[in-house]
């Protein structure tokens, strides 16, 4: 059992949407992830950021075109081939189905909080021991 | 499931509610508004006497992707379905931080140009998307819905409008230039600091008065804060704090009348969202709030002045993703809430709004949901059909009592600006988020189809809408012809010119008109922006 796990949560686009990945990344701080915010990046930016960051899973907010998104995720596999990724935002059903064969996991609008902290134990094989008088609601268990 | 006996029953912004309403619920203080007329002060029944019988809602959608002749396009479509208003939306990789395409910022996301707004460098770009579009007759949204992008849409606008022989004193229209999308709801990369906004704001407002009559040069959109995650009496408080910065700034200016401003600023917009009866009060309570605030705080008496002029939008928020049909009944009583009370225009969020910009299915529901409403339902027949109910009248007074609460707390944290800056006023909406997501959690807050009911037997799955694969290179191609083809020095001088004025304190906007005129590009423009007004430092929870 590992003390922590970092997640890397980047944004592909240069659209201005913060709120999903901010709510996000307070659920996985809540539940003992250690959160690195990269923000707007290129996916040579990703890229560098995986490499510094020995991150165990690489989280993407999709608000662009999906193209983008995918290249980001080929190129952070090229220096990480097993680095999970889970990817949320604006990703249409045709979209999803077309990451998900590609094995990234995805969180489409309207996840709960919960089914993505689940997903990033499960990927990182990391979980928190519950805090005692945790009031968040979640299952930590 | 969701009628379990501990639910507790609120407003979506947390107000508590009573099982039933009576007189004594309404406070003494708001008791002598209840019997004003519709069209009387202080407005909360109406601003209008006739309502819908002088001038039915305008039908106006958010619209554009791709080249500027694919977003002419869907324009045209709109506007044949029967809109009758029409949004310009730029691209906004590129206008939002006045980028040209071969910028590194760009360059580093090809695909993305083009997927929620057409590309417009230059004023060619302008003239193709407003080609053929009735622009002397009707009210079009020039976009520059972000501050440091304003001047450029609108003297784009504006200058092929004058290009067609059209007089710019008589042009209806808007451009937004939004301190809530541009520093709270959205943040783009690189963005001018705020107080470089109030003053590009403020020259807006001023051409306008002086040369462009008709026109709403600016148009505050809470919409975009409560779509970040204020609730609604914070909505209202936080338009009003941002209203009173503009018209502060103008008084200190001293350089046109107050009621002009108050005018200039009185063209507003809200977000519908899904607690009917609380979105409806609040359009309510928005009127009064303004007639009262502008008496009180700068001593304006002239009652035309004091109308609140109101375009919504329902919530982007509440369109689910899953089982996307059910979000045309979710844009049908969100739209309701705003004709019940009174607005001047409206868009509806498209069904598919959670998995793409509209689809040409979904803009058309959109325009026919507003026609059904208009045609059908027989509720624009009568002003301020909810006016007098006891439950109405007691929430409109309750969120305007909150509201100034508001308003008062960011007066006390520095103002409207100063909160953008801190980063409060984003606190506010992120712990409401927060806060939404763990009651969705606890299933105290269902959503259907999201947390609860997610059975669906659709026989056809939405995919909503896939733009253009040529924006981008079509940009390019014509960024190159523009920059070989315009006459250079007239560009240069207006080129330099601009940047003179923009170091100095002359208003903006006749450097702009010549500069568009003479084809200086978005980037180009963009540059004299970094270097002499420098860069906004965002706070951190948006990053
Ligand atoms: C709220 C909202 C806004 C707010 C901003 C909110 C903010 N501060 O982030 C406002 C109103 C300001 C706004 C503005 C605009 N918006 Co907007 N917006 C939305 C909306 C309605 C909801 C997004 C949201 O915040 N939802 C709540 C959060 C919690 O959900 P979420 O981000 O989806 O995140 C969830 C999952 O996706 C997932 N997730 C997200 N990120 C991540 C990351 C990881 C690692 C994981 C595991 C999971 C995950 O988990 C979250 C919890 O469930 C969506 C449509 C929709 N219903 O989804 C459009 C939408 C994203 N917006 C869109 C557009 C076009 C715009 C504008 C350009 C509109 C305009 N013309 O002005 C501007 C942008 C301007 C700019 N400068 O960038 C488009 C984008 C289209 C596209 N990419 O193809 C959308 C899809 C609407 C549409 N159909 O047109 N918007």
């Amino acid at each position: 059992m590992k003390n922590s796990a970092r997640i890397l949560i980047a944004k592909t686009g240069l659209d201005g949407h913060w709120r999903g990945a901010s709510l996000v990344a307070r659920a996985l701080r809540e539940a003992g992830f250690d959160v690195v915010m990269a923000g707007m990046s290129s996916w040579e930016e990703i890229v560098q950021a995986i490499s510094d960051k020995e991150v165990d899973l690489l989280g993407i907010s999709i608000g662009g075109h999906m193209e983008v998104a995918e290249r980001a995720i080929a190129e952070a596999r090229k220096v990480r081939p097993d680095l999970p990724v889970m990817v949320g935002g604006v990703v249409p059903p045709w979209a999803k189905k077309k990451l998900e064969a590609q094995g990234v996991e995805v969180y489409p609008p309207g996840s709960q909080m919960s089914e993505i902290t689940e997903g990033a134990q499960r990927l990182t094989g990391y979980r928190a021991e519950p805090m005692p008088g945790s009031d968040t609601g979640r299952s930590q268990a | 499931m969701t009628d379990t006996p501990s639910r507790t029953w609120k407003t979506a912004s947390g107000i508590p509610l009573k099982s039933s309403y009576c007189r004594e619920d309404i406070p003494q203080w708001y008791l002598p508004e209840i019997n004003k007329a519709p069209g009387e002060l202080p407005y909360q029944r109406g601003a209008f006497a006739q309502g819908y019988r002088s001038k039915p809602w305008r039908i106006f959608q958010l619209s554009g992707f791709g080249k500027p002749e694919d977003e002419n396009e869907r324009i045209k479509f709109l506007l044949a379905h029967g809109e009758t208003g029409f949004l310009m939306e730029h691209d906004r990789n590129t206008a939002d931080h006045m980028y040209n395409v071969d910028h590194p910022d760009v360059l580093a996301r090809p695909q993305d140009v083009g997927l929620t707004g057409a590309v417009m460098q230059s004023i060619r770009d302008i003239d193709i998307c407003l080609s053929d579009l009735p622009i002397s007759t009707t009210f079009g949204h020039a976009g520059g819905a972000v501050v440091q992008h304003a001047p450029f849409a609108l003297a784009g606008y504006w200058t092929v409008a004058k290009r067609r022989g059209l007089s710019l004193e008589t042009l209806p229209g808007t451009g937004q230039s939004d301190f809530f999308l541009t520093y709270h709801g959205c943040v783009p990369k690189h963005q001018i600091p705020t107080a470089a906004g109030l003053r590009f704001n403020a020259d807006i407002i001023e051409f306008c008065y002086k040369y462009v009559k008709r026109w709403v040069p600016v148009s505050i959109a809470a919409y975009n804060g409560a779509d970040t995650g204020l609730n609604a009496y914070q909505e209202l408080g936080a338009l009003f704090a941002n209203a009173v910065e503009y018209l502060d700034e103008i008084k200190r200016r001293d350089s046109m009348p107050l009621e002009a401003a108050a005018k200039a600023c009185g063209g507003v917009n809200f977000r519908l969202s899904m607690d009917l009866f609380e979105e409806a009060s609040k359009i309510r309570a928005g009127r009064k709030m303004w007639a009262d605030l502008l008496e009180r705080r700068y001593g304006i008496s002239d009652a035309k002045a004091r109308q609140l002029r109101i375009h919504c939008v329902t919530s982007g928020s509440n369109m689910t993703y899953q089982q996307p049909l059910n979000n045309i009944v979710r844009g049908t009583l969100m739209a309701l809430a705003g004709v019940l009370s009174g607005i001047q225009s409206l868009g509806i969020s498209g069904y598919d709004e959670a998995l793409s910009i509209p689809s040409e299915h979904a803009h058309q529901m959109s325009v026919r949901i507003q026609q059904i409403l208009q045609h059908e339902t027989n509720v624009p027949a009568v002003v301020d059909p909810l006016g007098g109910s006891y439950y109405i009248e007691s929430l409109t007074a309750e969120l305007i009592e909150r509201a100034w609460s508001f308003f008062d707390e960011i007066q006390s944290r520095g103002g409207f600006l100063e909160t953008l800056n801190t980063g409060w006023l984003h606190h506010c909406a992120h712990e409401n988020q927060h806060e939404d997501f763990l009651a969705q959690e606890r299933k105290e807050r269902i959503i259907v189809g999201v947390n609860d009911f997610r059975a669906d037997i659709s026989p056809f799955e939405v995919d909503g809408f896939v733009g253009v694969n040529d924006a981008f290179d079509v940009a390019m191609q014509r960024l190159k012809d523009v920059r070989a083809t315009r006459a250079q020095r007239p560009a240069a001088q207006a080129l330099h010119n601009l940047e003179r004025v923009c170091r100095n304190s002359e208003n903006i906007m006749p450097a702009m008109m010549d500069a568009l005129d003479a084809e200086v590009t978005l980037g180009e423009i963009g540059d004299v922006w970094r270097s002499v007004l420098g860069d906004w430092v965002a706070p951190q929870i948006t990053i």
